[in-house]
Parts: C-alpha cells; structure tokens; sequence
C-alpha cells in the first residue's frame, strides 16, 4: 500500500474544506439512500456488488468530508460513519472513483433528488491527483499531453507526413487541387481539432471530415502543433494539468487568429473544452465553440452540403456518447445529422438522454489496470447493439469507437462502427463548381 | 500484474493483455498472440507489418505512426485494419509484443 504524505493529504482534505463552494458542499449531504441510482449503473448492474453502487462509492468522499469538516464527524466519528483518509480508504477510493465510474452521468438522472455523482466523483478524483495516486496508465496519457502537445506522443514531422499522405489521397479522390487539408494557416473561419488516434492510427475519419468541409467550401485550418480535442486532466482530475493542456489548445487559438473552434469527434473533448475550458482558464473564450455534430447539421440545414441518404442503405443505429448527448445537450442534432445522411434508422433501447455509456468512459479506455471491468460491463452496450439488428453503430466520439471495436470482436456482433463525419461523407454529393 | 495463459504457455501482461516484458517477444509469441486474438495464422502480409512495428520500436521505442506501416508494407489503409480485426494497437501492436500506446486507444 501506498503511503500517503502528510502535507498532500491535508491538501487534499482541503479541497473538501472549501467553504465557497456551496455546490460541493450540498451534494455531499443530499443523498437520502434511495438506492435508485443502483440500477441505472453499468457496474451495479453487471457486477451486483454494493461497492459499485453509485451512492457508496460518493459516499467515500462524503465519510471524509464528516470526518474533518462537521463536528460530530470530528468527536463521534463512528455514529456518523465518518471516515479518515488513510492508506486503505484511499485504496477505496481509487477503486471505486477511477476504476468503478466512468462519470457517465446516467445515474444523475435516474436519482431521486439530483445529486450530480459524477461532480463528487470527480472531486473524489482530485483529492487522489493531489495525493499523486492517479493509476499510471491513466498519468501516462496526461503527461504525454503535456510533455508533446498530444496525449499520443506524435512528433509533430510525423503528424504533418500523415496529413500531407491523407491530403494527397482526397485530392485524387476528388480530383480537384482545392481538396485541401490546410496546416496552420491563419485567419481561418475553422479552427479544427482531432483525436490523436485519428492521424496515428485511423486516418480515414480526417479525410472523411475534410471531404465535407471541402464540399462545404469551408475556411478551415488544422494546427501542427496543438490539434488535440482531448483533455485527459479532464479525467486525471489534477486541475492544473487539465488547466495547461487547455489553455494550449486556447492559446493556439489566438496564435493562428481561428474565428470558431470545432471540436473533432470526442466526448469529453468537446465537454472539457467548451464548458470546463473557460472554467479551468478563469476566463469566457473569445471565440465560438461548437462540435462537429453542429458544424455539419448547420451545413445541412444551410444546404451547404448536399447529401442522398441512400448511398448509406444498411440498418445504422446510434450509440450516444455521454459527455456529448446526456451531458451536452446533442440529442436531438446528433439525431438530425444522422437521418439526414442514411436510408435506414433504429434507435437501441435505450436511448438518447438515457442510453448507457459505452463502458470505456471516464478515462477507463486508458486505464489498463480495469480492462476486465471495461468489457465486462461493455457488455450490456454489446446486448443493447445486438438486439437492434443494425448493421452499423454510428458515434461522435473516438473513444467510443475504440471501446465499440473492442465489444464488436469480444462479443462478435459483427457491425461496423462508424464516426459521424465517415457517415457524412459517404452520402455526400459532389458538385463541382469550377 | 495479470497473466495471459496460451497452449500451455505463462506471459505476464499488463490488464489489457500487452506483454510487460517486451523484451522477451519473439515470434513464437507472436503467433501465440494472434492466435488469442483469432488470427489462426499470420500471412506474409500479416509478418510485414508486425516487422515493422518491431523495427520502429526498437529503434524509437514507440509505435510507428499508420502512415509508415502502409509506406513501409505497401499495403493499403484498409487491409491493415481486415488483417488485424482489434486495429493497428490493440491488434497488431500486441502481437508485435509492444506496451499499449497511451491515449483512447
């Protein structure tokens, strides 16, 4: 077991302490045990253990918060079941908070009185970062943000050497020299990001994009240097991380003069930047911040692109990013984007503000020491796909896609697993101006 | 630390069943990998691409970018991801015996 250090912990304990944040302090003292939340958890639900459900797992937090910050806490600990932050309950806590949630916020909706899990969760999360207990495949990820500017690691010679491959090959495709995939080109209306798994491993989806961008007549730029939507401080929770990595992205903003930032396909890219982002910064954003799923249903409505859903003939069903559609308010877009762009549509049971996250949420994608848990409970996402009978699972999210790859072979739905703009782009139709 | 059992063969792996020791990686294991994965038998094809991703990480210690396995294969964007069903990282960087690349993958 770890030993933790005096002064961290009393740091950590700190962050409990706050007075001003009347948020916190409501939410760690509202939970009436109601057990509903329970239920609505992919953990509680495929594990049946009480330690995963979500009201013990905040309560980890709460016990901490009687034990230093109320007075019976302070003199009758144990009638009150308050709790000091030793070794062992920040073992617990480790366990429950990084590697039993993926903050997908599904439980929120279905608790009695509204208590916001994921904020204490999160909470919960930052006094472990203050202490140094992040799991480190977790830290690895936020340190390669950092340390290179992308949470992959790739030196930007080999990230300019793939989208130079990738602008070649549209520009054949389209067989037109305007079929660009421009870098750091400045005053551009679009200020684009992407998920670093996109250039190192799954390039398609950027030409996928640019191909609609290019049929939208878009100004557009990625940056070489700072073109990552993901936040993983978003996750680590250590807030002075999460805080660098987006002000680098804001500050590449400013430096290349972009009008709009879009956020590439990712979750909680798109929720750490555009909500959290100003948040973390002290500061509004001077610039528009909006997804991908918006900048492409605008260009439908707007008829800037014209698309024939019946290039996409399949059965295609949603999977509902979290931080995108339950936590960001996409529902209804997300849903007219893609009814616009294919023939044939099932929703999965259930859906939309309710669907269940894909399981590899929360940072859990990256934290190797849970894999088990991650495709054990992906697998009621695997039933939920299957008894849709569809042929292809679309979502905004990259991270989604990964964990959906991973529940396709385990569970062998044999589905392909597409991102929006891939599934845009296959109904486009090109008219050619020139 | 998680242990991966194969044809009666022990290999200690990280949770999401990469090699902890890279160092011990040869091709045997890498058949024994693929094998798992349900690649019954790696092809030509198969090996050029685990080469190469042997070859960049040893020299620079990490995986090679997409874009240099296609260069150095000649093989198209698309094949890779056919012949390696789980993907260019969880797929073919594990069974060339890498440590899992950071990042949603």
């Amino acid at each position: 077991m770890e030993k933790i250090d005096k002064e961290k912990r009393e740091k950590a304990i700190d962050l409990l302490r706050s007075k001003s944040d009347s948020k916190l302090i409501t939410h760690l003292n509202s939970c009436v045990r109601c057990g509903l939340c329970a239920g609505s958890c992919m953990y509680y639900i495929t594990m049946k253990e009480a330690k995963y459900i979500p009201a013990k797992k905040i309560d980890l937090v709460s016990s901490i918060y009687r034990r230093y910050c109320t007075l019976a806490g302070k003199t009758v600990p144990a009638l009150v079941n308050a709790k000091d932050l030793d070794e062992s309950m920040a073992e617990e806590m480790i366990d429950s908070l990084y590697g039993s949630c993926t903050m997908c916020g599904r439980c929120v909706k279905h608790c009695s009185i509204g208590v916001d899990i994921p904020y204490i969760v999160k909470k919960g999360r930052e006094m472990l970062a203050t202490m140094d207990m992040v799991p480190k495949t977790l830290q690895a990820t936020v340190d390669a943000a950092i340390n290179t500017g992308n949470n992959m690691g790739i030196p930007t010679v080999e990230f300019v050497d793939t989208i130079k491959w990738m602008e070649e090959e549209l520009i054949d495709e389209m067989q037109d020299d305007k079929a660009r995939i421009p870098l750091d080109e400045i005053d551009k209306d679009i200020f684009y990001t992407l998920n670093p798994r996109e250039p190192k491993f799954f390039p398609l989806s950027i030409s996928a994009m640019a191909k609609v961008l290019y049929a939208a007549e878009a100004s557009w730029t990625l940056s070489s240097k700072y073109y990552d939507v993901t936040n993983y401080g978003f996750f680590n929770a250590n807030m002075a991380e999460a805080t660098q990595i987006a002000k680098n992205l804001y500050d590449e903003i400013h430096k290349l003069r972009g009008k709009r930032l879009i956020l590439g396909e990712c979750g909680h890219g798109s929720r750490a930047n555009r909500w959290d982002g100003p948040n973390y910064l002290k500061k509004a954003y001077d610039f528009d911040t909006i997804t991908a799923v918006e900048l492409i249903g605008g260009y439908i409505r707007d008829g800037k692109i014209k698309l024939d859903k019946s290039l996409n003939k399949e059965l295609y069903t949603i999977h509902d990013p979290c931080n995108l559609v339950r936590n960001g308010g996409m529902l209804e877009e997300l849903r007219f984007v893609v009814k616009s762009s294919v023939a044939n549509f099932i929703e999965m049971n259930p859906f939309g503000n309710d669907n269940f996250c894909c399981g590899g949420g929360g940072g859990a994608l990256a934290m190797s020491e849970y894999n088990d848990r991650r495709l054990k409970i992906g697998e009621i996402k695997a039933d939920q796909i299957r008894k849709t009978g569809a042929k292809v699972v679309i979502t905004p999210c990259h991270n989604c896609v990964d964990q959906l790859l991973q529940l396709n072979h385990t569970y062998k739905l044999g589905v392909q697993i597409k991102t929006i703009s891939e599934v845009v782009a296959d109904a486009l139709i090109i008219i050619k101006t020139n | 630390m998680a242990t991966f059992e194969v044809e009666g063969k022990v290999f200690e792996v990280d949770g999401d069943g990469f090699l902890t020791d890279p160092n011990i990686w040869n091709d045997d294991v890498a058949k024994l990998f693929a094998k798992s994965d349900g690649i019954e038998e790696l092809t030509d094809k198969h090996w050029a691409i685990v080469r190469i991703i042997r070859s960049n990480f040893e020299e620079k210690g990490n995986a090679p970018m997409i874009r240099t396995i296609c260069q150095e294969t000649g093989l198209k964007l698309r094949e890779i991801y056919e012949l390696f069903p789980l993907g260019p990282a969880r797929g073919a960087c594990k069974v060339a015996g890498l440590p899992k690349p950071d990042g949603c993958v």
